[in-house]
């Protein structure tokens, strides 16, 4: 072929290889046919030349290299088609797939909503990242963490150069609020169980509320919070309390003695805020409440709190350094080793559960890192679900993606057709979780008792949804269209792998492990804070805890009218006993009080031990159970100098027997000698969380602020009826006061509230989980057990019988158990063990906790395989090998 | 002139080429007569350039041709005028037409 040459090979191969499809005919034919004029024109290196520079030429030109894009186009359609062909043609792997899904992603948009909820608490405030909350530490193991400021300490630190603003207030809590006639007289009494504080004016200005504003509706924060006896209160509040009256100029008595007049009125606080005020009170009233104290450097109220802004790049330590030094020069030596002020950021105020939050709502990062981890791992059940499912059943496909590759579909279009199916079920399931979740949210919320919402307006919901839309899709997806792409043609059509070989093995076993330890370490989990809080409720506190004791709150504690309510409370048949004391042995609604004792040698700090007193009359050891382990109990003509004290003030007082100490003098720090009548053996004051303090009782009867009631109900007695009659007897002798009780078991049950909603939140998704790993493992063996239709019918016809076929198939997933518990024991030893030291108080860890979960999941595999492998075994093996 | 018409000098003159080829305009027989009309010889890329660009903006359309010998076997791409291009080409026309009737004579 002499009369043809040919063009330079290289130019020729490089036009092939970039050239886009539809232009390279055109283009190399233009190209050879002036070659060949070249070489006749002139000769034929000449001509070679001249292509060459010709094919750089084209190089150089843009059209060459845009490809077309209207054959793409056409495909987008084709995928989704496609994908709907095939996820109809397997309805019951789409359902399981689509199931566990819904299910995962359902949750994880409630846990993160709740997530988001807990971290946004005063997120707001334009200087939140500056705003510093002033803290106490102190003991002489620095082991008590508590938030009160002494009254004379903030004056002192306005000379501080580093604080840009400051402002204290003092959180009052509940409080006996009266409306008043025009007259002056007592119309009407209110019972607040919170939200009563003092602000001054500058609150506002440190805590702007920037992102929500809370509007004043009238009055403003400068001259409606700086006068005494002022008062401004939330729209709430001035409906409940006015209705439709205007409440300006309004006045309310509080605690039947201080007069407020209403100067203002604002909108309702977010419900994101550790301050959830109602009642705010002008602070210059506090001399008013506090006569004397104010100018104390050393007694501490624990709701007078104090909060900086520092400048920015102010250093926080040496902030700190600088108060230490005011604390020191004012309060004496001894008191300014033993306790420390320091600055604790806002940012962690809600998430410090030592110093607590005046919304009573605190959470640990631990928490939120558990809940996060369970979104994580509800997500990735069902990722599993969908890899295990789909690489099995890929044999089915084999055949379908033979041809596809035989009829010129790339790796590259077969991943992304497998890919837009995948897309399609995670777009079916993050639908149906968005309405699932809608239906849902409100139970769950109001058992944990948030003020969340689900928001279909909220941009950040659908963020989150569109995170994890195309994160579950490549999870779940990719693997499965990796390996369903690289299938070799020829093989797949030439039927090979349909001897029942299923592709993808060991991944689908190791999921599968995975999966069953995932679930073993969550039951285990889950276990252990049930045990946990079951201890709590349980425990032998130090008193009888299971008696029915109503406490009822006095305000007037003049003795006389006390002693006449406890003479009427005592003529009722099921009264029991009546005790009067300063607070309760333990509960949320205890008070504390606290001072120093020592022996009667003591002087230094050191000798003295901190405890915690409390005025009870004759009664109460008695009603509570509270055991004399030596000694007597007090009398009422015992003065407040003799003192009963529990066993723990008596170890560290140094004292080894109870008869020793008994009749022994002790120094008060400060105001002279008690002298000791009694031990008793230890309670727990505090939740179980924290350590049994120091105690001591008197017989004050001043100070005397609860009735204890216990009563002997009859089996058939009526609670309702039990309480009205209480409450008549009490406003027999306190008209104008409210009745307020409370039981002592819910009382002690309140310390555990958050904890116990946690629990109950990690119970419901420990078995969500669960149940989406049954599911998918109910859908593997059944697909399973399927596909080795025909080996069973063929063991079958050569003699196996059921029970060999059952042990065939159970014998996989028994290895795959013991494989995940083996892995499953450590990891949840070691969360729990870390789990439990958070409280002094704690559940031993026993060998069952870990053995249980691991015997359940055996049983839910072999239940599952037996059923599924039982119906494939009793088949007839005629029926299976007759249709080849 | 209503609609103001983007169009190079040289894919003009390429324009003008195809119209002038009819039924046989394909790259090497526009860069051949090109060169012949013109004297300028330009580079068989940059004409394929422009046809394609031209065929973007609907001035042309192309079919493909049948195969020879010469080319090796492979087919050629033929273009030809649309409607729309040949208007283009006659306004063009008219415009330069009209400022040449109001140059002075010199």
């Amino acid at each position: 072929m002499a009369i043809y040459p040919n063009p330079p090979k290289w130019a020729e191969t490089l036009l092939e290889r970039l050239a886009p499809e539809h232009l390279a005919e055109e283009i190399k034919g233009d190209l050879y046919e002036m070659f060949l004029s070249d070489a006749k024109r002139f000769n034929e290196s000449s001509a070679r030349r001249r292509y060459s520079w010709r094919v750089i030429g084209f190089l150089g030109e843009m059209f060459f290299w845009n490809r077309p894009t209207h054959q793409h186009h056409n495909m987008t359609g084709s995928y989704f088609t496609m994908a709907k062909r095939s996820l109809l043609a397997n309805k019951g792997t789409t359902t399981i797939n689509v199931l566990g899904l819904v299910i995962g992603i359902a949750s994880a948009l409630a846990i993160i909503t709740i997530i988001r909820f807990e971290i946004s608490f005063d997120t707001f405030h334009t200087d939140h990242k500056n705003i510093y909350r002033m803290v106490r530490v102190s003991g002489a193991d620095l082991s008590e963490f508590r938030t009160g400021i002494p009254y004379a300490i903030p004056p002192a630190m306005k000379d501080i150069s580093s604080i840009r603003k400051m402002t204290k207030l003092e959180y009052l809590r509940g409080a006996s609020v009266d409306i008043l006639s025009a007259d002056g007289k007592f119309e009407k009494e209110f019972v607040e169980e919170g939200g009563v504080v003092t602000v001054e004016p500058e609150f506002f200005d440190v805590f702007d509320f920037a992102d929500s504003p809370i509007k004043w509706i009238s009055g403003n924060p400068k001259t409606s919070l700086s006068e005494p006896s002022s008062l401004v209160v939330t729209s709430t509040i001035a409906k409940k309390y006015f209705g439709e009256k205007n409440p300006l100029g309004q006045i309310l008595r509080f605690q039947k003695i201080f007069d407020f007049k209403i100067t203002g009125v604002i909108e309702d606080f977010p419900s994101n805020t550790d301050f959830p005020f109602t009642m705010l009170v002008s602070y210059s009233s506090m001399p008013q409440l506090f006569k004397g104290r104010m100018s104390d450097w050393v007694s501490v109220n624990d709701g007078h709190t104090m909060y900086v802004v520092l400048r920015d790049g102010a250093n926080v330590k040496d902030v700190e350094r600088q108060i230490a030094k005011i604390h020191a020069a004012n309060a004496g030596k001894d008191l300014s080793e033993h306790r420390h002020y320091f600055l604790q950021p806002l940012r962690e105020v809600h998430f410090d559960p030592k110093f607590g939050t005046f919304s009573r709502r605190t959470i640990t990062h631990e928490t939120i890192f558990a809940l996060e981890l369970i979104v994580l791992c509800l997500l990735a059940v069902g990722c599993i679900n969908y890899v295990n499912l789909s690489t099995a059943q890929s044999t089915l496909r084999l055949k379908e993606i033979g041809m596809r590759k035989i009829m010129g579909s790339s790796q590259k279009n077969l991943i992304v057709q497998f890919l837009v199916e995948t897309l399609t079920i995670v777009l079916i399931a993050a639908f149906a979780a968005l309405g699932l979740v809608a239906v849902l949210m409100p139970s769950l919320v109001s058992m944990l008792g948030l003020p969340v919402k689900i928001n279909f307006f909220d941009s950040a919901l659908w963020i989150t949804l569109a995170l994890i839309i195309p994160a579950v899709t490549l999870c779940a997806g990719f693997y499965p269209a990796l390996l369903i792409s690289k299938f070799n043609p020829i093989t797949a059509i030439k039927n090979q792998f349909s001897t029942g070989r299923i592709v993808g093995v060991s991944l689908r076993k190791t999921l599968v492990v995975i999966q069953f330890t995932a679930t073993q370490v969550l039951t285990v989990a889950t276990f252990i804070v049930v045990a946990q809080m079951d201890f709590f409720r349980n425990v032998d506190m130090g008193f009888d805890r299971n008696a029915v004791v109503v406490t009822i709150r006095v305000l007037n504690n003049d003795p006389s009218s006390m002693n006449s309510f406890e003479t009427e409370l005592r003529r009722l048949p099921f009264v029991k006993n009546v005790a009067k004391s300063f607070t309760l042995p333990s509960g949320v609604d205890r008070n504390r009080n606290s001072r120093d004792i020592g022996k009667p040698d003591a002087h230094d700090v050191q000798d003295y031990q901190n405890y915690e007193y409390c005025a009870v009359d004759e009664h109460f050891l008695d009603l509570y159970g509270i055991r004399l382990l030596a000694g007597r109990n007090l009398v009422p003509a015992d003065s407040s100098k003799n003192i009963i004290v529990n066993e723990a003030l008596m170890r560290n007082l140094g004292y080894r027997n109870p008869l020793d100490i008994v009749g022994a003098e002790l120094k008060l720090g400060g105001d002279g000698m008690v002298h000791v009548v009694g031990v008793i053996n230890d309670y727990y004051g505090n939740s179980l969380k924290e350590r049994v303090d120091n105690i001591a009782l008197d017989a004050n009867a001043d100070r005397y602020r609860q009735v204890s009631v216990r009563l002997d109900l009859a089996a058939d007695q009526n609670m309702t009826e039990v309480l009205t009659k209480l409450e008549q007897k009490w406003k027999l002798i306190y008209p104008e006061h409210a009745f307020q009780f409370r039981f002592l078991d819910d009382n002690i049950a309140m310390f555990y509230e958050q904890e116990l909603k946690y629990s109950r939140l990690f119970q419901i998704f420990s078995a969500t989980f669960v149940l989406i790993g049954c599911l998918g493992l109910y859908g593997l063996i059944t697909f399973i057990a399927n596909r080795k239709g025909k080996e069973i019918a063929v063991r079958k016809t050569l003699g196996a019988s059921v029970g060999n076929i059952m042990v065939m198939f159970s014998r996989e997933y028994v290895v795959l158990v013991a494989m995940s518990f083996a892995l499953a024991v450590p990891i949840a030893r070691y969360g729990v063990n870390e789990w439990l030291t958070n409280f002094e108080n704690h559940v031993e860890v026993q060998w069952w906790l870990f053995a249980v979960p691991g015997v359940m999941v055996l049983a839910i595999a072999l239940v599952v395989v037996c059923m599924k492998s039982f119906d494939a075994a009793m088949a007839n093996p005629v029926d299976k090998l007759r249709n080849e | 002139m209503s609609v103001r018409i983007y169009l190079g000098e040289l894919e003009e003159l390429i324009l003008l080429m195809v119209a002038l080829i009819g039924a046989d305009a394909y790259g090497v027989s526009i860069t051949k007569e090109l060169e012949e009309q013109t004297g300028r010889v330009i580079s068989i890329s940059a004409v394929h350039a422009a046809l394609h660009r031209l065929e973007e903006k609907g001035f042309v359309k192309s079919k493909m041709g049948g195969a020879s010998m010469e080319r090796g076997g492979r087919r050629k791409r033929l273009f030809q005028l649309t409607a729309y291009g040949r208007q283009t080409l006659q306004e063009l026309r008219d415009v330069r037409n009209t400022i040449w009737a109001q140059l002075p004579n010199s």
